[in-house]
């Protein structure tokens, strides 16, 4: 094929990503440019979201089963965090259950955040070798105890995580560029993973199990990479999320976040790491709108308050509508790339099957 | 929806009252704004609305008297919308605001971002009502307080109270486990109970706020080969009311220990005919409070919002607004040093709730007098005023 | 020991028959539409505070909660039955076709908006409401001695559960909905009304939702926003665990979990007594390895939500 023309497929196959990341990267320096410190810390709690939704596509958007256990993830890994980076007087005063080498430690942020994003891959390996066996709608409910037993297990084992409230005194100082570097590597992991050969391969299970099967794959081993690779993105993300708050408790990852982690994939387009990322911006950018409306307004010289839960309300109205009116997200199952002109002589077909893997169309029971 | 215009409008009030008083101050005389950093949505508004604007109501009556070091106070309120998220924006808006101390949400959870804020700013944080140990030097560092006591020492108060006053000598100990202030209470009854003289907790169990049913609880209360003298049960509304009548109509007559999380009569159509249910209360707002001042502070308070507080945070909110003012007099100064210097020397310093002390490790109160009230004729009451005999040590309230 | 087994056991099935309801109500709209429909447990909080005249924070009052159960439990009924039928017209209707995912999530968002609005008409405060104290009046049996309430709870739901297996075995209607829920396209093609039959699947759930409500109400006495939240998951995983599309094997799971529940709560020590729900959703994991279609699937296609 074009294997003259190395740098063209290179362009072709990473068309997504590089474009994806150079948009993310322009906002951050319109934002870093011209808008207030608040605005920048909005950026970076929706960029904390592009890593956790990149990490959840990883797995979701491959492999079709909905998981509802990746806040879990999260959860291990924020805890991780703090068992790592809090000043170790706090800790002994805070967590005296931890064992003393963690007591005294004190990690640099980036190591820190590594080793907590492995820890978290880590239990997505040990729940995964169960888990990954089922399949469907019996692997989704999995993840969904597991995500009950993780907030049961950090709620309650007070001496090393500080039980059910929150736990803080987590360094924080977390800049945007940080923030962006991770959301980068989120979207080239999850790229790359898409497009190798297990990613493909996962795909296919999705699309039809029993042809895969009959192929050669062996869906549990797939399943189960794709698992661990999004639980350490996840892991990622809540190592981040600890850094930017300072502050953590276990059910601010539980099953509000997990459902609105799900929403902002769905409603950007469940199979596309594109819709992924435009799932997070739209829905944070809805949300960042409606509250700010909130509270009271003028009209014709009068001040009408409005109640409380307004804005939550008119964001799940537009979330319903939003599905209704794009039931296959808002991208689609389609990825961004370059136009195929741009793309010169590459051979057409290369490039479809890198980078669009066809168009999804799942068996729907109805 | 109603606070809030009503906070606009006091906030405006306020305002305005600078502007008189500082017309006859001398031509110095500035604005010191106080930030809020409390929650005007979601479910913590409940507890943060009162406290609010009782702090709001004492800082009007500083201003009417000519302010503070002759400077007018200013509050600025952000919404937290009871997120974490949200609150740590919140937080950083009013610091570039420049308020000169940050008043946080009730609860340590959603008030550590900002707290921890306004500490890495050098300002001085104060919990409205934070009963937790943490919500201080603990969890936050130097600069932060909280106007409440920690939870340990209402179920200290229960335990001991119980004990000398109903003769209680067997205990049972109910908690739910949703939040940290229930397992803190129950703690508190746990440490002080058996220290008494023949005194014995005859049983534990668990629970969850959100429990349908806590019908096996009640079975293994009835097992027991007496009723228990007293149980302690340390929960929070919703639960809490359904455990209380869930125990009543089980046949369960031992009189209920609460702390003050029920403080007040809006649950009691839930367990209707409801007797032997022993809460605390800092003060009460029913007329019927022993202490003249709590009771003018009441009126005040009504004449202002239109109605009586509906929940024990109003009183902290007022005490939270009233110890920082003294402390900055005393100081001479606004800055957060000097203040801190005067807030950790408080020793039995009077306050609308009676003496408070802090001390450079501790920041929150753990030894005060509290109301004894029940239930009586549908309506709570005050039947005694008591304080524990010992001060909870800091290592008790650290434990694990 | 005996009269406590005894006094345990009517414990776990009144638990049980609230997570039965709500797990009938979500297996039924899933057999029809492969929808798993997470407004089930919003359902249940406003049948509650349709009990009550919105008036703010606090000051909200009981206005049909007033009326005699005989019109009360009728007119709760019909609410919660509307309620669920509109949100398939209005809602679901549209996502005919969608991927169950999508319209997972759309049920998500009804949900969190049903909820807001009962934030935004009663504010966040849970709302004290006092039904039928006759209730929670003990009575003896021999010499065990049951609050009258779970003994309703029990009758209520083994009515419930015996009318809907009537209307669904002896009724035209119910025979297309079992058609439908074994094989919804091959019904389709075979002349079943799929939008009647999908409406009165969410009629049904409705009216599930109103009963789960009324018998949880008379139990805590409070109206919450939130009091269909826990419900709603249990129930979630019962109807997965129990065999998606069989709806026996929903209610016989809801039963089994609310068994295993009440039985840890009985015999962990106290320490781990705060570890109940990870030791009942470690089982759940567990049951699932064993039987990945569930313990009473009717059949043995696969599924994804």
């Amino acid at each position: 094929m074009s294997a003259n023309r190395p740098l063209q497929r290179l362009a072709a196959r990473h068309a997504t990503s590089v474009i994806l990341s150079l948009a993310l990267l322009a906002t951050v320096l319109l934002l870093t440019g011209l808008a207030s410190p608040l605005v920048v810390r909005v950026g970076i709690g929706t960029l904390i979201s592009v890593v956790l939704v990149v990490g959840l596509f990883i797995f979701v958007g491959n492999s079709g089963i909905l998981s509802f256990g990746h806040l879990g993830f999260a959860t291990v890994s924020a805890y991780a965090t703090a068992w790592l980076t809090m000043r170790p007087a706090m800790k002994k005063m805070l967590l005296p259950g931890l064992p003393e080498f963690i007591l005294s430690a004190q990690w640099p942020s980036f190591l820190a955040t590594l080793a907590s994003g492995l820890l978290a891959g880590l239990v997505a390996l040990a729940s995964g070798v169960f888990i990954m066996r089922l399949s469907g709608v019996a692997a989704s409910i999995a993840t969904l105890a597991l995500l009950a037993i993780v907030n049961t297990v950090y709620a309650n084992s007070d001496a090393v995580t500080g039980g059910v409230g929150s736990l803080a005194g987590i360094p924080t100082g977390l800049g945007i560029w940080t923030v962006l570097g991770w959301a980068v590597f989120a979207i080239v992991v999850a790229h790359i993973h898409a497009t190798s050969a297990a990613g493909l391969a996962l795909k296919s299970c999705r699309e039809d199990p029993i042809a895969a099967e009959a192929c050669g794959i062996r869906g549990f081993r797939v399943r189960l990479l794709a698992y661990v690779l999004s639980g350490f993105v996840c892991g990622i993300a809540g190592n981040l999320q600890a850094r930017y708050l300072g502050v953590i408790s276990p059910d601010s990852f539980y099953f509000g976040a997990t459902l609105l982690a799900l929403a902002m994939l769905i409603v950007g387009g469940m199979f596309s790491l594109t819709g992924a990322v435009a799932g997070v911006v739209a829905i944070s950018v809805a949300m960042e709108v409606l509250i700010r409306l909130e509270g009271s307004i003028e009209l014709f010289g009068f001040t009408v308050s409005i109640p409380a839960g307004t804005a939550n309300f008119l964001i799940a109205a537009a979330m319903c509508v939003a599905l209704v009116k794009r039931p296959q997200g808002l991208v689609g199952d389609r990825e961004i790339t370059l136009p195929a002109s741009l793309l010169g002589k590459l051979d057409r077909h290369a490039s479809n099957s890198k980078n669009n893997v066809g168009t999804t169309t799942v068996e729907n029971t109805l | 929806m109603k606070g809030k215009i009503f906070l606009r409008r006091l906030a405006t009030a306020c305002a305005g009252a600078g502007i008189a008083s500082a017309a006859v101050a001398p031509a110095f005389a500035e604005e010191m704004k106080v930030g809020f950093a409390i929650a005007q949505s979601g479910w913590m508004e409940a507890y943060d609305k009162g406290a609010t604007q009782a702090a709001l109501l004492a800082i009007e009556e500083i201003n009417a008297k000519g302010g503070l070091l002759g400077q007018t106070l200013k509050p600025v309120i952000e919404d937290t919308r009871t997120d974490l998220a949200r609150a740590a924006q919140a937080g950083q808006t009013l610091l570039a605001d420049g308020v000169g101390v940050m008043i946080v949400s009730c609860d340590y959870d959603m008030g550590s971002p900002v707290a921890l804020a306004a500490e890495s700013a050098g300002i001085i944080s104060i919990f409205l009502c934070a009963a937790d140990i943490k919500a201080g030097v603990q969890g936050i560092g130097p600069h932060s307080y909280s106007a409440s006591s920690v939870a340990n020492a209402e179920g200290a108060t229960m335990a001991e109270w119980s004990y000398t006053k109903r003769k209680a000598r067997t205990g049972y100990v109910l908690v739910d486990t949703t939040i940290q202030y229930d397992r803190s209470l129950c703690a508190g009854f746990d440490w002080m109970f058996p220290q008494f003289d023949g005194a014995k907790v005859v049983g534990e169990d668990t629970f969850k706020n959100g429990d349908t049913s806590i019908a096996s609880q009640i079975t293994r209360i009835k097992a027991l080969p007496a009723q228990p003298d007293v149980i302690m049960l340390c929960s929070y509304i919703p639960g809490a009311a359904s455990v209380a009548r869930q125990l009543r109509a089980a046949g369960i007559t031992s009189p209920i220990l609460n702390g003050t999380a029920m403080d007040g009569d809006y649950w009691l159509d839930s367990a209707p005919g409801l007797k032997d249910f022993v809460g605390l209360a800092k003060g009460s707002f029913r007329g019927d409070d022993p202490r003249p001042d709590v009771n003018a502070f009441a009126e005040r308070y009504k004449a202002k919002y239109g109605a009586l507080p509906v929940n024990q945070s109003v009183f902290d909110g007022y005490v939270a607004i009233q110890l920082w003012a003294k402390a900055v007099e005393k100081a001479g100064s606004f800055d957060s040093e000097a203040v801190v210097k005067v807030l950790d020397s408080f020793k039995d310093e009077p306050s609308l709730l009676g003496p408070r002390t802090f001390t450079p490790d501790v920041h929150i109160q753990t030894q005060i007098p509290f109301l004894v009230t029940d239930i009586v004729d549908g309506k709570s009451k005050v039947i005694d005023q008591f304080t524990i005999s010992k001060n909870i040590p800091l290592d008790v309230l650290l434990a694990k | 020991m005996m009269l406590n087994l005894a006094q345990n056991l009517i414990d776990a099935l009144s638990l049980g028959s609230i997570y039965a309801l709500t797990a009938l109500g979500i297996g039924m709209i899933f057999s029809v539409m492969r929808l798993v429909n997470f407004a089930q447990g919003n359902y249940i909080a406003f049948c509650a505070f349709a009990l009550l005249v919105p008036a703010g924070e606090g000051i909200s009052r009981p206005f049909i909660g007033l009326l005699p159960g005989w019109a009360l439990v009728p007119v709760v009924i019909a609410l919660g039955m509307l309620l669920a039928m509109a949100s398939e017209i209005l809602l679901f209707r549209h996502l005919r076709g969608a991927q169950p995912a999508t319209m997972m999530i759309a049920s998500f968002g009804l949900g969190s908006a049903l909820q807001n609005l009962l934030l935004m008409l009663f504010g966040s405060r849970p709302i004290a409401i006092n039904l039928w104290p006759a209730l929670t009046q003990p009575v003896m049996i021999g010499s065990l001695m049951v609050p009258r309430l779970q003994l309703v709870i029990l009758a209520v739901t083994a009515l419930a559960l015996v009318a809907l297996t009537l209307f669904l075995r002896r009724t035209r209607f119910g025979t297309a909905m079992r058609a439908s829920s074994e094989n919804f396209l091959m019904a389709r093609m075979l002349g079943v009304p799929a939008d009647r039959v999908i409406l009165v699947a969410f009629g049904i759930s409705g009216a599930l939702a109103a009963t789960a409500s009324l018998l949880t109400l008379p139990q805590t006495g409070i109206a919450d926003i939130r009091m269909g939240d826990g419900i709603l998951l249990v129930a979630f995983v019962a109807t997965v665990v129990g065999g998606l599309g069989s709806l026996t094997g929903a209610v016989l799971s809801a039963y089994l979990i609310g068994l295993v529940s009440v039985f840890l709560q009985i015999a962990l020590p106290l320490a781990a007594r705060p570890y109940r729900d990870a030791f009942v959703y470690a089982a759940v994991i567990a049951v699932l390895m064993l039987k990945p279609d569930g313990l009473f699937s009717a059949d043995r296609r696969s599924q994804r939500i």
